[in-house]
């Protein structure tokens, strides 16, 4: 799952891209409005954690005009100001979530999480395909009643064709939204995490779309 | 937390003294004016009738002592007895016209002659006339008819005096006049200017007294001022109070938050030390709730300037309504708000809006389906703002420890458990009260905030 994260304190975006990136998600940084405005227009983000007292565009201004270009990822608002007014101020501007400083990693983690998910039409936290569970509220998977461990990325591709089951996933899209922007993308790494995950969730889950990418099948309760 | 006020605009622009100073002596140029050019135009009026007076004497003496020769015409019996009238040219003359062109005159007329007298008529006339020297004039004419040996003669008689003296005594009064005037205008116009110098000076101890509270030099205004400007003094002095009265509740708001971050903050330094993760947790925790609890305390303390604020709580359970339908959009719960649209409260919508998110969001989370919240008028000049949900509500007694600052209910439940007791402190600040029961309608919580205000057209009635 690729995330913007934009905060302009730099000791906190350095803690929130570590927590994240450690929770599994490919963190994209902005610190400032503009580059937030830019990078939210320009990528496809599976959410973006926001800040309102920004340099240059405040934050507000900055979740209005993706809102008014038709930009609908979820938005979480992560701010000190912790007042009604501003959270209705937040919300009523297109935000989906609003938690205020301090905060626990765990916390912003479960809320992304429940926003991601929300995003993609899923309602229960827990998928289910055949033997395989995975519960996206503590990003764990098991088989079979055992818990099998995944890395950050093994978590997030299988994740992410699972939110998005039933349909051919394409290896572009994969690369976008498994990597964050500075890293070196290369599609063949992808091919070696699904053939990783086939083996360890079992090799029928996962199946390859000839020339479309890779598709799950629908989870079943 | 609350908007910057713009800056007072502060500007001089003319000058009080100038103003009155001005404004007098355009009233005094006037009205004095009048009043000289009336009084001038009476003394003259008067001189001339005085004039007048003596001219009528002196052609009485001459109609009496006039008398008719048929050889030699109109003759003077006895002289007059003022000399002027023997001086050549004194000015003073008399003369008289008998039928036949026949005429006597004073010695002073000597060879030359009056202007001819205008056509007979009956009683006195008065006239301005040039003299043999062309010198002006006062003349009287009268027609009179004589007996004499050859029967009945009319004659005219005219007696002349010079217009000088009179006019030199108008000009001598025309002028002292213009003086006087003049003068006693000056004064009032200065006397206006310094009594509005010296009637604004406490006006400038004031000032000078405030120069010297807001450099530090003096605590208190300690002026005894005028009437007009001592409740003026002494609404400085209460906002001078009022000042002071924040600043130390700041500072001892301040001290109070830096003191009790200390000890939190001297356990983490060695729990740090000594990798002791729980208690750092455990400090961070302590020092949050602080945080929490002295940003409130700061809100509350900013309440005491907001006077005079009002908000309508229906448009703003409204919107909360909406951006809380967001947040709890999974859950499938349906927000409304219902009651009296036009509904005003007098409290700063910062604050309702505080006290119904917390409400609201609690609503949300202990609900099952839905959350109703009313605006009603509640009798004797308050405002009921009802939330009610279809949860479980609250067990007989148990309100009084939900009220309990830091008290949850119901663990398993997210949030802080401050809630409810930020609503009712609040509350309380506005002279309002909360109230806490089971819903009627839903068979959930029902929590209901009262506060000053009206529905539309109504009037407050709520504590000052």
């Amino acid at each position: 799952m690729r995330l913007l994260v934009v905060e302009d304190t730099a000791a906190l975006a350095g803690q929130l891209r570590q927590g994240l990136s450690e929770s599994g998600f490919a963190v994209d940084m902005a610190l400032d409005g503009e580059e937030a405005l830019h990078l939210g227009d320009t990528e496809p983000y599976d959410a973006v954690v926001l800040d309102l007292g920004l340099p240059r565009v405040d934050g507000l201004t900055v979740l209005r005009r993706w809102r008014a270009a038709g930009r609908a990822m979820p938005v979480l608002i992560l701010t000190a100001r912790d007042s009604w007014t501003e959270k209705v101020e937040g919300l009523n501007a297109g935000a989906d979530d609003y938690l205020a400083k301090p905060f626990a990693m765990a916390e912003l983690v479960a809320r992304l999480n429940a926003l991601i998910r929300r995003a993609n039409g899923v309602s229960k936290p827990e998928l289910v395909f055949g033997e395989v569970r995975l519960d996206t509220a503590t990003r764990s998977v098991s088989r079979a009643g055992a818990h099998v461990r995944l890395t950050a990325l093994e978590y997030g591709l299988f994740a992410y064709l699972a939110l998005h089951a039933g349909r051919p996933v394409s290896k572009t899209e994969l690369t976008e939204h498994l990597y964050s922007q500075d890293f070196d993308r290369d599609s063949n790494t992808l091919e070696v995490i699904v053939a990783r995950l086939r083996r360890k969730l079992g090799e029928g889950l996962i199946e390859t779309v000839r020339g479309q990418g890779y598709r799950l099948q629908p989870a079943s309760a | 937390m609350s908007g910057t006020t713009p800056r007072a605009s502060i500007a001089a622009r003319g000058s009080l003294t100038r103003r009155l100073a001005a404004l007098t002596a355009l009233w005094v140029a006037i009205g004095l004016g009048l009043l000289g050019w009336y009084v001038v135009r009476k003394d003259e009026q008067q001189i001339e009738t005085a004039t007048d007076a003596r001219l009528t004497s002196l052609l009485d003496a001459v109609v009496a002592a006039v008398a008719f020769d048929p050889l030699s015409g109109p003759i003077l019996l006895r002289s007059l007895a003022d000399p002027e009238f023997e001086r050549p040219l004194s000015g003073h003359y008399w003369q008289i016209r008998g039928p036949g062109g026949t005429v006597a005159t004073s010695r002073s007329l000597w060879d030359s002659r009056l202007h001819p007298p205008l056509p007979p008529a009956e009683g006195i006339r008065a006239r301005d006339m040039d003299g043999p020297r062309d010198e002006p004039l006062r003349v009287l004419e009268r027609d009179v008819t004589i007996s004499g040996r050859t029967g009945q003669v009319p004659l005219t008689v005219q007696v002349a005096v010079p217009r000088d003296a009179m006019e030199a005594e108008i000009t001598r009064l025309r002028q002292q006049m213009i003086l006087a005037f003049f003068v006693l205008g000056s004064g009032l116009v200065a006397a206006v200017a310094l009594l509005v110098v010296w009637g604004l000076r406490p006006l400038r101890r004031t000032q000078e007294e405030l120069v010297e509270v807001r450099q530090g030099r003096r605590l208190h205004m300690d002026i005894t001022a005028p009437s007009e400007i001592a409740p003026l003094v002494a609404e400085i002095e209460a906002l001078i109070e009022q000042n002071r009265a924040t600043v130390e509740r700041a500072r001892h708001h301040v001290g109070n938050l830096a003191h009790a971050m200390k000890t939190p903050i001297a356990v983490l330094r060695n729990a740090v030390e000594a990798e002791d993760l729980g208690t750092v947790r455990g400090q961070v925790a302590t020092l949050e709730r602080l945080v929490q609890h002295h940003l409130r305390r700061a809100r509350a303390g900013a309440l005491a300037g907001s006077a005079g604020a009002e908000c309508g709580p229906h448009a703003l359970a409204s919107a909360l309504a909406t951006a809380l339908g967001r947040l709890s959009a999974s859950r499938g719960i349906r927000l409304r708000v219902t009651g009296e649209e036009g509904a005003r409260v007098r409290a700063d919508s910062q604050d309702v809006t505080e006290m119904l998110g917390n409400l609201m969001e609690n609503a949300c989370k202990y609900g099952r389906t839905q959350v109703l919240v009313t605006v009603a008028p509640a009798g004797e000049g308050l405002v009921g703002i009802a939330v009610e949900d279809d949860g479980e509500g609250l067990e007989e007694g148990e309100d009084g420890v939900a009220l309990a600052r830091g008290m949850r209910l119901d663990e398993a439940k997210p949030g802080s458990g401050l809630g409810l007791a930020i609503v009712s402190d609040l509350v309380g600040l506005y002279g309002g009260s909360l109230s806490l029961g089971r819903s009627a309608r839903l068979g959930g919580l029902r929590a209901e905030i009262f506060l000053p205000g009206r529905v539309a057209g109504g009037r407050y009635e709520g504590p000052d």
